[in-house]
């Protein structure tokens, strides 16, 4: 019960949260980062928190829904939502072939694997004339309904949409019997075999799930920002975002990934903005013109990557089942 | 008597607001300061500070506010959209890579804040009819054009490409097919290869094989001067090695004398340039950040340059929208203009130079109007 | 065009990048860790080497002895303080953790030696000679592939002959076992990692002659080293040494004979046939666990 009406009050907030803010366009966008990095890790987080293969290769999912929405719009300007469908068949694909391979490998293995096949999509991606290769796609304005897309609103309630099913369908996997073989393939695949759990099925099945669902995802960024190429959509760091996030946040567990999005995009952004810089400068802490000051206006700009990895790095040592971890500890 | 009492008091009463106003001219700019392209980044910081400091000299103040997009598009939409609705700027310098310049174009006319690119090439950005987007430098088509016209005297036969698998390489080439289709040119060979690689002797082998008169090259990187030496290595020697992208205009490009001598090179800016300033430019640049300024750097000048001055102005983004697409400028970049031409619109129609490494300078040989030196052809070892 | 340049110019680049794919071979097989901070490294190589030769004008090459202690150093130091902590962590928080010190160490480069690649030019830099008529070689990429053979020879001794080298064999082979026979497996991590770090910096400084140096350019080579070390099989150095090769001359061939902006493509399509087929590696004894 009491669960429920935390639930509740949370979806309220989201769901309120673009009324109360109102017309401030940047803080929205920074919403719908936020919460594109949540679904995003909580997708990652049925295949790498519950089934316990830790796909690095993400980013191939994510791109996979991005391109094909973007180029079926130029090419035939189909609904959306017909593309973003097809962007779930060409990820299932996708992940369907990678299961094939990767699933008979363990560990680090299939942490590799997934990124050499995550390489393969996006270098193919880059080479091929279709796909816009090096110079990406532009979308020019879209249609769906009578939606105002050049407005950010039904990009905050889309990725609030997908983040709510990510999150429904994990907390109903965790308690079925999906959700117990896969606990039970992470604990001890052996065992689970030995069980008579059909682990490449089940395996393959959290993949699917988690691919479909990022690349829903990718097909909202893509209709979102109108233009993609590689290395916004397919990149490595992206994959290594998505994880980092899980972890930061808690892997395996239902809120996890959420809290980690809350805690690492705003903390991206501040960082990326200088904003540190800019309150200290404003409350007349520092001098602008001193020494102290240039730095922090000039070169913190330059160092907001460094700070990140610093950040990455005590988390890890520190906090190495993420924040949930933290409180689930104390009790 | 009473009527110049009134005139007083209602000057004084429409003036206080605009002295209560008189907050400091803010101007956003948009640059990677980080990820791939913090390098170029970096001129285009320097070029954009020296604007700022010349300003300030001649009484100009402006609040410069400087975000970074690490070249990633989402960011960039995000320091634009921060830069226009929370800071309040009334125009914005930036972004550098083309598609990151390409996202915030889009969005423009959406703020209504006018955006002057300094230095993207792709030419979509400037080619969707928007009211709002102005770019000061050449796209990228004009790179190849202008190469092309400056051996064309010499009528060569045929051509090679090699170039960078990136946006502005595959522009680049397509844009150069079609002028090489124009000229008669046959293509030889065509090898696309992936920035970083340490060995690209094999692509260069196929070209040498093919034997072609003209190679040209797009690479905006230090994979240039790999590039060279390794098709010194090889013995590759056509008539003319043509370089587009940054990659043949730095200044370590050129003092590898033994592998970059007499490689010809397109470019957007050059300190030998007779453009008012721009050898004074070239020469304080050098004095204050201790190397050779780079086009970029003398594009991020030039555009910082405009947009304050033009904004010190015109107080208002409608304002400086107009007043961009109504003034005309001369300055170290040669005259400016932003016009519509050609599919373009709030284009500068900026004449690109050909410069040529002769022993260890870059000198502009093309085109005459702009040069004091000849170009060299053919290319010898 | 003939066949034998490719296959040299191909065998010649392999070389650096066996020396890379050696030293994260080693990592994987002692500490079970993948390292993501190994391009990194490998940079820090190339700039020592760029260093010693601007500032002290010792030449690349001799500047190795220089550059390895360091590099043992520093990959020691590392280990002991950061990597050893999560050793016993799951796979994916010892790569994050090797993802954030690549992060700080490639930021820290960009902050100190700034962003503008450098270029080491020595007198032999861009030199060649030719062979049966038209096959160039390049010098410095022949001067670096021997120094690789030289290193690896050196390693393999050490690792078959000294005492340190063999408790470092039976870790790698079982690490508990190891433990139990009363070898301290925490230092033999440290050493491995140390050594790792060592053969990283060796290769980019082997490199630096022929490449551009930048805060960035290991990152090249990341992938490579990790496809060679499964194509080697998983803590063979001579199988990581083989799988260099294999991948310098499959690069070359691709690019001569398909197109170079595929060969990338292949490689990785390589890797992934192996560990579909022969998940051990070429060389490697271990299954795929």
């Amino acid at each position: 019960m009491k669960q429920i009406a935390f639930i509740a009050v949370l979806a309220a907030i989201a769901i309120a949260l673009p009324l109360v803010i109102g017309e401030s366009p940047y803080f929205i966008g920074i919403l719908i980062s936020l919460l594109m990095m949540a679904a995003l890790s909580s997708a990652w987080n049925i295949l790498g928190g519950y089934a316990g293969q830790y796909s690095f290769g993400h980013a191939a999912y994510f791109g996979a829904g991005a391109y094909t929405t973007l180029i079926l719009l130029t090419l035939y300007n189909l609904n959306p939502l017909l593309c973003m469908a097809m962007g779930i068949v060409v990820a299932s694909i996708i992940a369907l072939i990678t299961g094939s391979i990767v699933f008979r490998l363990r560990g680090h293995y299939f942490g590799l694997a997934s990124i050499a096949v995550a390489e393969v999509v996006r270098l193919s991606v880059l080479n091929f004339e279709f796909t816009g290769g090096a110079q990406g796609i532009l979308l020019s304005d879209v249609v769906l309904w009578d939606l105002d897309l050049n407005s950010k609103i039904p990009f905050y309630y889309g990725m609030l949409l997908v983040l709510a099913v990510t999150l429904a369908i994990t907390a109903y996997l965790r308690k079925s019997k999906t959700g117990y073989y896969l606990q039970a393939i992470r604990e001890d695949q052996d065992a689970a075999s030995s069980l008579g759990i059909n682990i490449s099925f089940y395996k393959n099945k959290a993949l699917l799930i988690s691919a479909a669902l990022t690349s829903v995802l990718g097909s909202l960024y893509g209709l979102y920002i109108r233009f993609i190429d590689t290395s916004a959509v397919l990149d490595l760091r992206l994959s290594i975002e998505i994880i980092l996030t899980a972890i930061i946040g808690g892997v395996g567990t239902l809120w996890g990934p959420v809290v980690g999005a809350l805690l690492l995009v705003p903390l991206a952004e501040v960082l990326r903005s200088n904003v540190l810089g800019d309150i200290l400068i404003k409350a007349g802490l520092v001098s602008e013109t001193s020494g102290v000051g240039m730095f922090l206006k000039d070169n913190l700009a330059h160092a907001h990557v460094l700070v990140y990895g610093i950040i990455t790095v005590l988390c890890i040592l520190y906090l190495p089942k993420g924040v949930l971890g933290l409180f689930r500890r104390k009790k | 008597m009473k009527n110049k009492f009134v005139s007083i008091v209602a000057g004084a009463l429409l003036a206080f607001p605009l002295l209560a106003q008189a907050a400091p001219l803010k101007i956003g700019f948009i640059n990677s300061i980080t990820g791939k392209e913090a390098q170029i980044g970096e001129n285009l910081t320097n070029g954009a500070t020296m604007a700022i400091e010349d300003l300030k000299a001649k009484g100009i103040q402006v609040e410069l506010i400087k975000e970074d997009d690490g070249g990633d598009p989402k960011n960039a939409l995000a320091a634009y959209e921060k830069l226009v609705t929370r800071d309040g700027v009334i125009g914005v310098v930036g972004p550098y890579t083309s598609g990151c310049a390409n996202v915030v174009a889009s969005r423009a006319d959406q703020y209504q804040v006018p955006l002057l690119v300094p230095a993207a090439a792709k030419e979509e950005i400037t080619m969707k009819g928007y009211k709002n987007v102005f770019r000061l430098n050449a796209p990228a088509n004009v790179y190849s054009k202008v190469l092309m016209d400056a051996v064309k005297a010499y009528k060569p036969k045929t051509i090679a490409y090699v170039y960078a698998a990136t946006d502005f390489g595959v522009s680049t080439v397509k844009t150069a097919q079609e002028n090489a289709l124009k000229m008669g040119l046959r293509e030889v060979a065509n090898e696309k290869y992936q920035q970083g690689q340490p060995d690209y002797r094999s692509s260069l082998s196929k070209v040498k094989a093919a034997n072609p008169d003209l190679v040209f090259l797009v690479s905006y990187d230090a994979d240039a001067i790999l590039l060279m030496r390794q098709a010194k290595e090889i013995g590759l020697t056509p008539k003319a090695f043509l370089g587009a992208g940054a990659g043949y205009t730095t200044a370590q490009f050129s003092q590898q004398t033994e592998i970059s001598n007499l490689v010809v090179s397109a470019t957007q800016w050059t300190d030998d340039v007779n453009w008012t300033g721009a050898a004074d430019f070239g020469r304080r640049y050098k004095a204050k950040y201790a190397k050779e300024p780079s086009y970029h750097a003398a594009c991020a000048y030039e555009a910082m340059r405009i947009m304050v001055e033009t904004a010190s102005r015109n107080n208002t983004s409608a304002n400086l929208r107009a007043a961009l697409k109504a003034g005309s400028w001369n300055g170290i970049f040669g005259p400016v203009k932003f016009a519509s031409y050609g599919g373009f619109t709030n284009q500068n129609n900026h004449s690109m130079l050909v410069q040529q490494i002769q022993s260890g300078k870059y000198e502009t040989v093309y085109p005459a109007q702009f040069s004091k030196k000849k170009l060299v052809y053919p290319f010898k070892r | 065009m003939s066949f034998l340049q490719p296959l040299i110019s191909g065998i010649l680049t392999g070389g650096v990048y066996a020396l890379a794919g050696i030293g994260m071979s080693l990592v994987f097989g002692v500490m079970n860790i993948s390292n993501f901070a190994h391009g990194d490294l490998m940079m820090l190589g190339m700039y020592l080497a760029f260093f010693s030769f601007t500032l002290l004008h010792i030449d690349p090459y001799i500047s190795l002895v220089l550059i390895i202690p360091i590099a043992f150093m520093f990959g020691y130091m590392m280990e002991k303080v950061f990597i050893n902590r999560v050793i016993h962590h799951p796979h994916q928080n010892q790569i994050l953790l090797t993802v954030g010190l690549g992060l700080i160490m490639s930021n820290t480069a960009l902050l100190a030696f700034t962003s503008d690649p450098k270029i080491l030019t020595t007198t032999y830099s861009s030199s060649a000679f030719n062979l049966f008529g038209d096959i160039s070689v390049s010098v410095p990429l022949l001067l670096s592939f021997l120094i690789t053979c030289l290193i690896t020879v050196i390693l393999y001794l050490f690792l078959s002959k000294t005492a340190t080298g063999m408790a470092l064999r039976a870790t790698s082979q079982n690490r508990e076992a190891a433990q139990l026979m009363g070898i301290n497996v925490a230092k033999m991590s440290a050493i491995a990692f140390g050594i790792g770090t060592a053969l990283a910096a060796t290769a980019g400084a082997l490199i630096a002659p022929t490449y551009y140096i930048h805060p960035l350019a290991g990152h090249s080579f990341l992938l490579k080293a990790f496809t060679i070390c499964v194509l080697g099989g998983l803590g063979s150095v001579v199988g990581a040494g083989v799988g260099g090769i294999i991948i310098g001359v499959v690069e070359a061939m691709s690019s001569t004979y398909l197109s170079s902006d595929w060969k990338d493509v292949i490689v990785f399509v390589i890797f992934l046939a192996v560990l579909l087929f022969r998940p051990q590696g070429l060389f490697g004894k271990k299954g795929g666990q």
